[in-house]
């Protein structure tokens, strides 16, 4: 019982960066249709950003404040610079265009920054010391830098959620979202609304980025591979076009990761069914939920009276 | 009396492909005008130009300004709403929040009375405030996107074909509240139809488009009286 449930945290604790990730791919998606695949490698040079402002004497949590702002500006000049030429010739040029932006990201961290390849030491801002834990029923212990992580997701999600609903800017979001040609018609400009989704985007990859360099204690080139690759699957698990489903999404894969990889092991000794193949459990019960539901958990399914 | 909208040799189209080959077309202020046309005649496309959502040629002036060049979001701020062919609501968003986006160019204070206003003149919506609109009926989407583009406060209203895939007595419904806009709201109106007779029966003033071009013009009555005209599109 304790084991389960310890299982259950350290899951809850990587699928909380998978549902931040995710959460930055649906809020592009909703906007434009686009996925974008620089996501995790937009969050990874803002995490380099962070740890070069941080290593010039900033305190931490300021430096990753500012690397997020920075990170917002980014994502909307990405958008106006790349994003918008390439998708007046043809969808496929921005699949194209963000391919190449997820390569170019990578190279440009490892040649602006010293020993990016082999990793730089990044702290946390949470408490992490060895006995820095609540101590809940079973022997499970659940760490403060794991509720602090899961805690700042959800505090994002929330705000995100308001944005959505109760502003007038998250309306525009939602209208151009739902139906861009009316949207413009109600007087929207279509343009500043998706130059600013990527800004957000890009803002929320960065605390991401941020988050899991702090789990990690280091962030490297490859940091984000492995988290973008769960991400977007939990994106496209909770319905591509859902921030809740992005949410949910995340954070039952993480789980679901975290069990896979312990049990088997408990249970045979052994490690066949053991780490390595946790990611592949995952992504079969993705596809075996998309059989069922091919717009994902919580996507709109798009059927509609005429 | 006064031109609201005033097109000169309006040229417009997609790609390589003209559409529009130069027509003008003046609509007075406080009067219902109605294109009439058949299929592929270009009347969706003039609306397209007019509310600055396709490039365009030739001079569009509203109300004194040229709007030849404004985009859409600057057009509606203006004063011209469109509804466009085919409802254009907001499916997946809540009845309310589809007025709500309609009155996305004015400030907060009198959005929630102006909504209760137009709950007055369409209480089929008032009943669905919380429904998403995508679950609504047609007659019911088409009546939310014209309350939709009310919530801009437009001195002129675009519509196009209100009547595609509407029983008639829907249609009916439909046009009598047009009437009364423009008789009590002092609305101006530009109006596409397919369903002619209906249509011309609330005009003052009636253009016939063919493949691009206006091909007659006139009052309601002058063009009702025009046997080539009455023959091809009032079928009578």
């Amino acid at each position: 019982m304790g084991q389960l449930l310890q299982y259950i945290l350290n899951g809850l604790a990587k699928g909380s960066i998978y549902s931040l990730i995710a959460l930055g791919l649906v809020v592009i998606y909703r906007g434009t249709g686009h996925l974008n695949f620089a996501q995790g490698e937009m969050a990874l040079f803002a995490t380099f950003g962070a740890w070069w402002i941080h290593d010039h004497g900033v305190p931490l949590l300021f430096a990753i404040t500012l690397a997020a702002a920075l990170a917002f500006v980014g994502g909307g000049v990405i958008e106006f610079g790349l994003i918008r030429p390439a998708g007046k010739k043809s969808p496929f040029a921005v699949v194209v265009v963000t391919i190449g932006l997820f390569q170019a990201l990578n190279s440009l961290s490892g040649l602006l920054f010293q020993g990016a390849g082999t990793g730089l030491p990044f702290g946390t801002l949470f408490p992490n010391k060895p006995n820095d834990f609540f101590r809940l029923p079973g022997d499970a212990i659940w760490r403060y830098e794991n509720v602090g992580v899961l805690a700042s997701v959800l505090a994002i999600t929330g705000i995100l959620f308001a944005l959505f609903q109760k502003t007038k800017v998250g309306l525009a979001m939602r209208m151009v979202a739902n139906n861009p040609d009316s949207a413009k018609l109600s007087g929207v400009s279509t343009t500043r609304i998706l130059m600013l989704s990527w800004g957000i985007s890009a803002l929320i990859g960065a605390i991401g980025g941020a988050l899991v360099a702090g789990i990690n204690t280091n962030v490297n080139l490859a940091t984000m591979f492995g988290v973008f690759l769960l991400a977007s699957a939990a994106a496209t698990l909770g319905g591509l076009d859902s921030p809740l489903g992005a949410v949910v999404g995340g954070l039952s894969l993480g789980v679901v990761e975290s069990l896979v990889s312990n049990y088997p092991k408990d249970w045979w000794a052994s490690s066949y069914v053991g780490a390595d193949t946790s990611v592949a459990v995952a992504f079969l019960i993705i596809l075996v939920v998309l059989l069922v539901r091919p717009a994902g958990l919580f996507g709109s399914s798009r059927v509609e009276r005429v | 009396m006064n031109a609201l909208l005033e097109v000169r040799s309006l040229r417009a189209g997609y790609g390589a492909v003209q559409v529009l080959h130069g027509f003008d077309m003046r609509v007075n202020e406080g009067e219902v005008a109605v294109i009439l046309g058949a299929n592929g005649a270009g009347k969706t496309t003039t609306m397209r130009a007019i509310s600055g959502m396709i490039q365009r040629k030739g001079s569009i002036v509203f109300d004194g300004e040229p709007i030849t060049r404004t985009p859409p979001h600057e057009i509606v701020r203006m004063g011209i709403a469109q509804v466009p062919q085919g409802r254009g609501t907001f499916t997946d968003l809540s009845v309310a929040d589809n007025l709500r986006a309609g009155a996305y160019v004015h400030k907060g204070i009198h959005i929630e009375s102006d909504m209760r206003e137009w709950y007055d003149v369409f209480p089929r919506l008032s009943e669905r405030r919380e429904q998403k609109a995508g679950s609504l009926s047609g007659g019911e989407q088409q009546m939310l996107a014209i309350a939709r583009a009310l919530m801009s406060k437009p001195r002129l209203l675009l519509c196009d074909e209100p009547s595609l895939g509407l029983a008639p007595i829907i249609t009916q419904e439909l046009f009598a509240i047009l009437q009364r806009l423009n008789t009590e709201n002092g609305l101006t109106i530009l109006v596409v139809e397919q369903n002619a007779n209906l249509a011309v029966k609330i005009a003052h003033s009636v253009f016939v488009l063919e493949t691009g071009s206006i091909v007659a013009s006139g009052t309601a009555d002058e063009i009702a009286n025009d046997d080539a005209v009455r023959k091809a599109y009032l079928g009578y």
